[in-house]
């Protein structure tokens, strides 16, 4: 076991794009953890999901070792934390395992909207805030405005802040010296009993559920019997350990002040909750340590396997997924139209993506996704309340005697020339202007507050088309207000396809009933007949659009050598058919159930 | 003894159109390769007649490729060679493709003498900047003499083969292309939808090639059903029309499941339960029969449940269509589940039923490949009658 004096418990937070992972990777290569032959960019993003799109989704821990300039050796545990608003709660998990975080601020952007959500998570955790201006070699780099930027906005002493680049390696050794400095050394009694906080749990198909904690006080061995406080559950642990980069490292014990895995052959990801409290189970503490609270999914979206006889292998998909990111949630749902598939709610709808492209690439299914939604209340005549978390549990209007829909408050940040286009974006979307304040001479945060539901559309693409990606967002719900809804739904060959349905604000209907029709009409293959596409309220068609007959489908020529040519010509039409679903006699592509999703402006 | 149809290909053009996709060759590879294929057809037909001892030609077809091209005293050799070999029936149908830059009349006499009876000519268009558009070696002049020529050496049963969907062309022009055709007073019309094919020359510039689109050529194709029908000359296949007694007996087999026999490259037959193609390699076919090499590129054996499925594929090509009885006599499946899909083709007027038979109409001609998919699946779905004690 490290002395506390030399064990320093920090994470990184950022805006994301800021050089978050990429001050990681130095961080690890100065501290020689890594065999540089296994050295590859963004080691801690092990998803190929997460290298591709250059974002951290799940937080990460890893142990390094750092011989400082006073000739001491150091135990420094590293918590990588996600940058994007969705995975703001993975954040402020990760936060509370630290005693530090060093803020990476980009040289030329400057301050972004989740540089301070981020910031403000890691002050309200109690935290050292310590800033580091990173990318100073970038010819638009302003290392001096940038920190004069830090101590004016969010008020914390900036002007001593190393100045980097993560990138090239320029100035890395500096940073290490300041967490080394500044970042105060955990507190803890290693003799008390044991107060152990889960931050992240895995499944590892080998050992059951992998639990990440950090210890406050008291010791963990293998072998030694431990309880979660929150469910009660008891375990005897099989291994313990540090997180090494490339793996864990078993360890006799964790004392006070560190931080590290365990395993217990614990089956069900359940009995860990994340913000659980471990204790042990014979000499237990009366305390558990102040939680999480849990994460509410905000974002619901219907999912059907593309091929209805795929159900099982969704489920099976969906199960093991939720081992490892239990801010997903998901509930059995039927629609006629697709048959069985899940009610799932994320975090927001970069979330969803990531969750819709794992299911589709780890675990090889294809499938149709319904139009997210938010949740909305209702209130019925007969006094009774309504949870809607799906169109297809709208109640009768006539039942409704109103209805609420969650409110956020968003801010974005951008430089001030775009002022005039954020806030007609802001107002298309429902917007309320709340205030507006100037950061330097040229740029603005605005906070407006706004529906969720016009923010989990499109409104991130727009702001960033509109802003020429310069605006950044970062939103928080702030609670239900009374809205006017309707259900809309979309009629094909006069049939309700109730997958299509959705729940939307009453005067925003009419325009979109008729994108979605045009887009319909757009994607959906011409067939045999005439099909129209309606949008209805109620009874009452708001929208039309017609897919014509497809006049010519044949094969003109067939003789002795074209036969067999057209028996495979026609089975890959069949095959083509198969990937699109019937709704009555009308086939539709899953691309056209994507196409709703996607309305730009 | 049973019927057999013989396929010989031609792979040889004077210049390549824009767009086929055929197997030929053009040009200065001709003259080296024609003697050699010559006999190497000749040597494969030997091979293959023990195989065909108990059938009976009643259908000889030259096609290509461009058979005229390839010069009257060669055919004549290859049909020479198919008598010598196979028991070819007195009545046989003898046809020949011809395009008219490549006919003259002492050549035509010449083959009408050896045997030949039937000629199908290539005359695509009667617009000669279309047909020089398309890359074809000849106008329409040389056409109506060709026709004219075949008429004096005594060819009784002519066809001509046209497009329809060509660059920029349009209704107005296309149907005055199927009358004035229809005043040479051929027996056969054969009308194509012109396919833009990959790997063609004319894949490359389809986009901007003034290309009807598939609306226009849909109303192209179904007023050519309607003129030639006023003119008697009947719809016997999606893109094939004739007067009375004059459909190609040869290409029939083809849409009736019968068997062929073919040679040369990429010709295909149906024989003995099996169906197989000839590789896409002039050489390579040329030398495979000389050293008696493989030449075949596909070999399969059609099992009953498959033929079922060309059988609804290939018969509804044509306007006898498929019989109830036929087919579950044949294939011992339900016609049920077809029927069900008939019936609702019927509505949408798409097919027709006649002394119980279905067959499709002109409108679902067109989307004949839709309509075989939904059948097809149908047929796969079905579970076969219990056999007959």
């Amino acid at each position: 076991m490290t002395d506390l004096s030399k064990i320093r418990n920090f994470s990184i937070v950022a805006h994301i794009d800021h050089g978050k992972s990429t001050l990681a990777d130095r961080l690890l290569e100065e501290c020689n953890t890594i065999d540089p032959r296994e050295m590859e960019d963004q080691i801690l993003d092990s998803m190929d999901l997460e290298r591709e799109r250059g974002i951290t989704i799940k937080a990460r821990a890893v142990r390094l070792n750092y011989t400082a300039d006073d000739g001491e050796n150091y135990v420094l545990n590293l918590i990588d934390t996600p940058g994007h608003v969705d995975f703001n709660y993975e954040v402020s998990r990760s936060l509370t395992a630290c005693e530090g975080a060093i803020l990476v601020v980009d040289a030329s952007q400057g301050i972004e909207a989740q540089t301070l959500a981020n910031t403000y998570l890691a002050i309200d955790a109690g935290l050292e805030v310590l800033p580091v201006v990173n990318k100073i070699d970038l010819p638009a780099a302003r290392p001096q405005e940038v920190k004069q930027e830090v101590e004016d906005v969010i008020g914390i002493p900036a002007m001593d802040a190393p100045e980097i680049s993560a990138k090239n390696g320029i100035n890395i050794h500096s940073v290490l010296e300041m967490v080394v400095r500044d970042v105060p050394p955990p507190t803890g009694d290693r003799e008390a009993p044991l107060q152990a906080l889960i931050f992240d749990s895995q499944y590892d198909s080998y050992r059951g559920v992998v639990v990440y904690l950090r210890v406050k006080n008291g010791t963990v061995r293998a072998g030694m019997d431990i309880k979660m406080m929150a469910t009660g559950a008891t375990y005897k642990v099989v291994e313990c350990g540090y997180l090494s980069p490339t793996g864990m490292v078993p360890a006799e014990s964790l004392g006070a002040g560190e931080v590290g895995y365990l395993t217990a052959s614990i089956k069900t990801v359940s009995d860990t909750r994340v913000g659980d409290t471990i204790t042990g189970a014979e000499n237990p503490t009366s305390e558990p340590l102040p939680g999480y609270k849990t994460v509410q999914p905000m974002v619901f979206s219907g999912i059907y396997p593309a091929d209805g006889s795929k159900y099982g292998d969704l489920r099976d998909a969906l199960e093991k997924l939720q081992l490892n990111d239990a801010s997903m949630s998901y509930v059995q749902e039927s629609s006629i139209a697709l048959g069985f598939g899940f009610r799932c709610g994320f975090l927001g709808l970069l979330h969803m993506e990531v969750i819709m492209e794992r299911l589709e690439r780890e675990y090889n299914l294809d499938l149709i996704t319904t139009a997210p939604n938010v949740v909305y209340h209702i209130y019925k005549t007969d006094g009774t309340q309504l949870e809607v978390y799906t169109p297809l549990n709208y109640p009768d209007p006539a039942e409704i005697e109103h209805s609420e829909e969650p409110f956020v408050k968003a801010s974005i940040i951008a430089p001030q020339e775009y002022v005039g286009s954020i806030m007609e974006l802001c107002q298309s979307r429902r917007g309320e202007f709340k205030d507006m304040s100037y950061l330097d001479t040229t740029r603005v945060e605005l906070h407006y507050h706004m529906p969720l539901n016009e923010i989990i559309y499109d409104f991130f693409d727009s702001l960033k088309s509109k802003t020429r990606g310069y605006a950044s967002l970062d939103y928080e719900l702030i609670g239900y207000r009374p809205s006017k809804l309707v259900k809309l739904d979309i009629l094909l060959n006069g049939e309700v396809i109730d997958a299509l349905s959705f729940i939307i604000f009453s005067e925003s209907a009419y325009a979109r009933a008729r994108k979605i029709c045009e887009r319909l009409k757009e994607h959906i293959p011409r067939q045999m007949f005439e099909i129209p596409v309606q949008a209805a309220i109620g009874g009452k068609i708001i929208a039309r659009e017609t897919i014509k007959a497809f006049r010519k489908d044949v094969l003109a020529k067939c003789y002795g050598g074209d036969i067999t040519r057209k028996k495979k010509l026609l089975e890959k039409q069949k095959e083509g058919k198969k990937r699109m679903r019937s709704f009555g006699s009308v086939s539709v592509p899953s691309e056209a159930f994507m196409a709703v999703l996607k309305l730009d402006d | 003894m049973k019927n057999l149809g013989i396929y010989v290909h031609i792979p040889f053009c004077r210049s390549k159109c824009e767009y086929c996709d055929f197997y030929s060759l053009s040009g200065a590879k001709n003259k080296e390769f024609m003697g050699k294929y010559l006999s190497a057809v000749c040597a494969h037909m030997k091979e293959c007649a023990p195989m065909a001892e108990d059938y009976v030609v009643d259908s000889v077809y030259f096609g290509g490729g461009t058979p005229s091209f390839f010069g009257a005293e060669g055919l004549e050799r290859i049909y020479a060679e198919i008598k010598r070999r196979f028991y070819v029936d007195k009545s046989a149908e003898v046809s020949l493709e011809a395009n008219p830059d490549s006919v003259s009349l002492r050549d035509l006499t010449k083959l009408r003498k050896a045997g030949f009876n039937r000629i199908s000519l290539g005359v695509q268009s009667d617009d000669d900047l279309m047909l020089k558009k398309l890359g074809r070696p000849h106008n329409y002049e040389q056409a109506k003499y060709a026709v004219a020529a075949a008429r004096r050496a005594g060819f009784e049963n002519l066809s001509v083969d046209l497009m329809y969907g060509l660059p920029n062309q349009t209704m107005e022009g296309w149907e005055n292309t199927v009358k004035n055709v229809l005043d040479l007073e051929p027996e056969h019309i054969s009308c194509y939808g012109l396919k833009v094919e990959e790997g063609t020359p004319l894949w490359g510039y389809k986009d901007v090639a003034g290309l009807p689109d598939d609306d226009k050529q849909a109303d192209m194709y179904l007023s050519a059903v309607d003129i030639l029908q006023n003119a008697g000359l009947h719809q016997y296949e999606i893109s094939n029309f004739a007067r009375s007694g004059f459909a190609c007996r040869h290409n029939l087999k083809y849409w009736n499941g019968d068997e062929y026999l073919s040679f040369g490259p990429t010709a295909a037959s149906n024989f003995a339960g099996k169906r197989f193609t000839i590789a896409r390699d002039l050489e390579g076919y040329i030398h495979g029969i000389e050293t008696g090499g493989v030449v075949l590129s596909e070999c399969e054996t059609i099992p009953l449940r498959e033929r079922a499925g060309e059988y609804v594929m290939l018969r509804l090509r044509t306007t006898e269509g498929v019989g109830k009885d036929e087919y579950m006599k044949a294939f011992l499946l339900p016609f049920a589940p077809l029927e069900k899909l008939f019936m609702k083709y019927e509505k949408q007027g798409l097919a027709v039923i006649e002394n119980d038979r279905w067959r499709l109409t002109p409108k679902g001609f067109l989307v004949s490949n839709a309509i075989l998919v939904e059948l097809l699946e149908a047929q796969q779905k079905s579970t076969p009658l219990s056999k007959k004690r």
